[in-house]
């Protein structure tokens, strides 16, 4: 008997003893498995910020996207969930039958909201949400944009730029598992909510761009031509309203940035910039046109329209290569470098986009002997459309050449509070207020009397410089093998529009620049003109028209004239006192719109139901009789009950 | 005997109450979560209807829908600048 009571309290001690080194020595490590085996750490997604155009006009989106799981032996009825799941799913027969003898089929899609609705109620159905990216229009500047890699950051174009401001940062919890590893229908536990990335306001104009791409479509498909660009920019604020690339493959590169091409005649103006602004050369002054043919160290120079004897004018307005070269001899070289440089050739411009080319801009310790002549004509000189575009808006911007961008605003995810807010950044002065005068009016001079008459429009003054240049092919120039470009101001007086055009090697019809890219110029300004919403202030364009008033009303052979709405007006026009923009969010529409027009502004309606913020912002200032953009959203009122007071703004970021 | 008899059912029905508060509470949980859930999954499906419309009327609103259309229908054609007559801003106007 003492032996059995022996044995008992022994094995109790042993129990005890077990338990206490189960409870009290190992207790910290096995709570913690217990813990990991009962719960899990998952990572919650940050929404990506939008990109949008400079009207609001969404380009890139992210939206709540579905995986789709499914367990064949949960189905109900496997015949007809099937035949809904293949039908929403896309799945043939095979696929469906293929994933009817899996334990458990994976449809990684993404799949839309939309498509994956009727699913929700089936069993045996699982769905996964995914944030994806979601471009609504995806031709749209596409190769500007860029997209997002398979990590799910950005991977090129302004994706990879602003990466690190749309990203936001991820969030975790923690979510309850059973013992087989299956979630529990139990909310997660949020340990550090995700933070949505900013919202980006580009400064790209939807419409425009539409117009520039469908222009340079149209072109490329009408002259047979290998590729093309078009950039247009507003010269007073260095912003890109639009940008279009295109090869022959159909394939969009942006070649604006990356590709760099000899500018020919289009430099011309920059030697006559330096004539001018170093006063070697009057008005009065003339060179022999040599009868269209001059030898010159080794190398014979032609015209294709031989004049007897040139001005400065008349060396731009005929884009006279004989006269340009032998003006350019006035100048040093290295005043000529200097010039060339000054103008942005050969240098980043700065533009916020992760691939830029330089162009070649060579000093002149490593000239040759015609160089001089050469860089005069726009040869042994390699230029981006970018650079080429900033450099003629140094011309309309009064000689004061900025910096690109292509980011207008960046704001709070959904909300109203602006982070950064592009101002106009001048990189240097380049020319005098009066050199810039003059050198707009020998452009205009080309539009209205010399290579650039198919430019011209009949109400506006535009002024603008052809460039027809040969093309380099593996180290030499191609026979045969031209590029055309154009650059305009629009309109001569005043100018806010800067439009390069370049044509990559026309095969039908003419290769001539004044044939070729000047008519898609004047294309380009006749639709953005009759355009209701592109940026242009066509308040200070309906005084700007001195032709206007010349034209007779019953010229145009019957046909109803287009009356363009009056007007749009970018937050820049400076057509009264600047008044601050009041804070609307919250309010009803009508109350907000009487609200805007009680303190002067006009008022142009995005959305409807409740008020949710401006553009510009409030608080922030506006012309009196400028155009505010008012954005409204059924479900605002929550938001900005839920939002308090918008966050304080930040300065420029630069 | 029968003092520690109340005693028990008291503590019985304490048991009884708390243990149906927490069932409660835990049932009332979960059916907010699921409604929660419900309605995320509704908001998801109407942000992609409204996405999906959307794009379809950015699709109409295009210049390459509408200008083919407006010239083949209606006999309109893009107009030249002589066409397009900009209205001066009266003096004094806002």
């Amino acid at each position: 008997m003492q032996v059995v009571e022996f044995g008992v309290l022994v094995g109790l001690a042993l129990l005890v003893g077990r338990a206490a080194q189960v409870q009290i020595l190992h207790g910290r490590r096995w709570a913690e498995e217990a813990q990991a085996q009962r719960t899990e750490r998952i990572v919650l997604q940050a929404r990506r910020g939008t990109l949008s155009d400079r009207h609001g006009t969404p380009l890139a989106v992210t939206q709540e996207t579905y995986h789709v799981g499914i367990a064949p032996n949960e189905l109900r009825d496997p015949t007809a969930d099937g035949a809904l799941i293949s039908r929403r799913l896309g799945l043939t027969a095979r696929t469906w039958q293929q994933a009817l003898r899996r334990r458990y089929a994976y449809f990684a899609g993404p799949y839309s909201a939309l498509e994956v609705q009727p699913l929700r109620s089936v069993r045996g159905v699982h769905l996964e949400a995914v944030l994806n990216r979601f471009y609504p229009d995806p031709a749209v500047a596409r190769a500007t944009i860029g997209r997002l890699g398979d990590d799910g950051l950005g991977a090129s174009g302004l994706e990879r730029t602003l990466d690190s401001l749309l990203a936001g940062r991820a969030g975790a919890a923690v979510v309850l598992k059973d013992r087989a590893g299956r979630e529990y229908e139990s909310p997660a536990r949020v340990i550090a909510p995700p933070v949505p990335g900013l919202d980006v306001v580009l400064t790209l104009d939807a419409e425009l761009q539409e117009i520039a791409q469908r222009a340079l479509d149209d072109a490329l498909r009408r002259m047979d031509a290998d590729g093309g660009d078009v950039v247009m920019l507003d010269p007073g604020t260095g912003e890109v309203l639009a940008l279009a690339s295109r090869q022959r493959d159909g394939s969009a590169r942006p070649s604006a940035f990356t590709d760099t091409f000899e500018p020919g005649s289009l430099a011309k103006i920059f030697a006559a910039a330096a004539l001018l602004s170093l006063r070697r050369v009057s008005s009065t002054d003339r060179v022999s046109g040599e009868g269209g043919k001059w030898r010159v160290l080794g190398r014979t120079i032609t015209d294709d329209d031989p004049q007897p004897s040139l001005t400065l004018a008349d060396a731009i307005r005929v884009s006279s290569n004989i006269a340009i070269a032998k003006f350019a001899a006035r100048l040093t070289p290295e005043e000529q470098y200097v010039t060339l440089r000054d103008f942005g050739f050969g240098a980043f411009t700065g533009i916020e986009f992760p691939a830029e080319a330089t162009g070649r801009l060579r000093p002149p310790s490593e000239w040759t002997r015609p160089s001089a002549a050469s860089l005069a004509m726009g040869y042994e000189l390699s230029v981006t459309p970018i650079q080429v575009a900033m450099a003629y808006g140094a011309l309309a911007n009064e000689g004061l050449l900025l910096q690109p961008t292509l980011i207008r605003e960046v704001r709070s995810a959904g909300g109203p509070g602006v982070r950064y807010r592009h101002r106009p950044e001048p990189v240097r002065r380049v020319v005098s207020r009066e050199v810039a005068a003059a050198l707009r009016n020998l452009l205009r001079g080309v539009v209205e009397r010399g290579t650039g008459t198919e430019a011209a429009l009949t109400n506006f003054p535009v002024a603008a410089k052809t460039g027809t240049a040969r093309r380099v092919v593996n180290g030499r120039y191609a026979a045969g093998e031209y590029t055309a470009s154009f650059a305009a101001l629009f309109p001569a007086d005043q100018p806010q529009l800067v439009l390069v055009v370049k044509i990559d090697n026309p095969h039908k019809g003419s290769y001539f620049a004044a044939q070729t890219a000047a008519p898609v110029t004047r294309s380009m300004l006749e639709q953005a003109l009759a355009a209701r919403t592109v940026a242009l202030d066509r308040a200070r364009l309906s005084t700007a028209a001195p032709r206007a008033a010349a034209t007779p009303a019953d010229d145009d052979g019957g046909m109803v004239p287009y009356v363009v709405p009056w007007p749009y007006q970018p937050d820049s026009a400076g057509v009264g006192p600047r008044r601050a923009v009041p804070d609307v969010a919250g309010f009803g529409m009508r109350e907000a719109v009487r609200t805007l027009h009680r303190r002067g502004f006009r008022v142009a309606l995005r959305g409807w139901g409740v008020a949710e913020h401006t553009w510009p912002a409030a608080g922030d200032s506006a012309a009196a009789g400028s155009m505010v953009t008012l954005f409204a959203d059924p479900y605002a009122a929550a938001r900005v009950r839920s939002r308090g007071p918008a966050p304080a703004r930040c300065g420029p970021r630069r | 005997m029968a003092k520690g008899r109340h005693w028990v059912a008291l503590w019985l029905v304490a048991f009884l109450v708390t243990t149906w508060l927490v069932y409660a509470r835990q049932t009332a949980a979960y059916r907010a979560a699921r409604d929660l859930a419900d309605l995320r999954a509704r908001r998801a499906n109407l942000d992609g209807h409204r996405a999906d419309l959307e794009r379809r009327i950015r699709v109409a609103e295009s210049r390459a829908v509408l200008v083919p259309r407006a010239q083949a229908r209606l006999g309109l054609h893009l107009p030249s600048d002589s066409e397009i007559v900009l209205v001066p801003a009266p003096s004094g106007s806002r």
